[in-house]
């Protein structure tokens, strides 16, 4: 490339010594536009390999670091305050959910589905367009969580990997709350809200019952579809002093 | 571009390489800082959520 930029500098201008003068010094006008687009498109490919570093990496570190704070907050809450206002502190997360079947240790859970909420590392109980019914309240209806499949720290990326019967544990500050796994919806429409409804007809539930759904997008790096998993609750376990876990997460 | 940027440092070959790799720190961690965050939620990679709009 440089030299035949060299030779046709010699052509052009015929200042000669091509092996004295710096190279660039008598480029044509042509050649030096071509190497600055040229430089332009690697730099465009490199800030684009950095925002994948970005999105898939620091997002999930950035994302782990806040929710583990806000874990700990929680649980200091929970050891501290005995006779607090119950269980229910929305504004730092109401319990963790673990699911052994995808190896990610203990999830934050924290009310609403908003991108602010959800880029925290945490899961978020939906508020829109269907209200998540909360277990701690007792009232038949289903427990809707959303989760990022990458980035932010991907907390339902092996979403793929969880079986019928699998256990979903949800820890509140009294109460484990098992469920077992028993449809999933591999992809659906991102408008298909029938799946949040209070008794998810498509995983083939007829009456009222105490279900969880987890959503999150699929295929991976993208949000084409939504990927659902259905549970359903099969026992509540009270916490004890030591919070000993459930036979499930042993 | 980066010939003229080059040339347009002052020192010589380490300062200059010096310099540059400063720069270089400096561009990567703006783009991590402020550019990537601004422009994440603008493109479609991130919507988790099933929603009706």
């Amino acid at each position: 490339m440089a030299v035949t930029t060299d030779e046709t500098d010699d052509v052009e201008e015929g200042t000669g010594g091509s092996g004295t003068a710096p190279p660039r010094r008598g480029m044509g006008r042509i050649a030096m536009a071509v190497s600055v687009f040229g430089e332009l498109l690697i730099t465009a490919g490199l800030v684009l390999g950095l925002f994948v570093v970005y999105s898939l990496w620091w997002t999930n570190v950035l994302a782990d670091r806040e929710a583990d704070k806000e874990a700990n907050k929680v649980r200091d809450t929970w050891a501290s305050a005995d006779s607090g206002p119950g269980a229910l502190d929305t504004k730092d997360g109401i319990g963790f959910l673990h699911v052994p079947a995808m190896k990610n240790g203990e999830v934050l859970v924290k009310k609403g589905t908003s991108t602010k909420i959800l880029n925290g590392g945490v899961a978020g109980y939906y508020t829109d367009p269907v209200k998540a019914t909360l277990p701690t309240s007792d009232k038949d209806g289903n427990f809707t969580l959303a989760a990022h499949r990458d980035g932010h720290g991907a907390k339902f990326h092996n979403i793929d990997k969880l079986k019928k019967g699998d256990s979903i544990v949800f820890e509140t500050r009294d109460n484990w709350y098992v469920y077992k796994v028993y449809d999933n919806l591999p992809e659906t429409s991102k408008y298909n809200v029938k799946v949040l409804s209070d008794i998810p007809k498509e995983s083939g539930k007829k009456k009222a019952g105490k279900y969880i759904t987890l959503t999150t997008c699929t295929p991976v790096y993208t949000s084409r579809h939504r990927y659902i998993v259905w549970g359903e609750l099969v026992r509540v376990e009270r916490v004890n002093a030591e919070r000993t876990l459930p036979k499930e997460l042993r | 571009m980066y010939g003229w940027i080059w040339r347009h440092l002052p020192g010589n070959v380490w300062v200059k390489a010096l310099i540059s790799i400063v720069l270089t720190l400096a561009v990567v961690y703006a783009l991590f800082q402020y550019v990537f965050p601004w422009a994440e939620p603008l493109l479609p990679f991130n919507d988790v959520t099933v929603n009706d709009q």
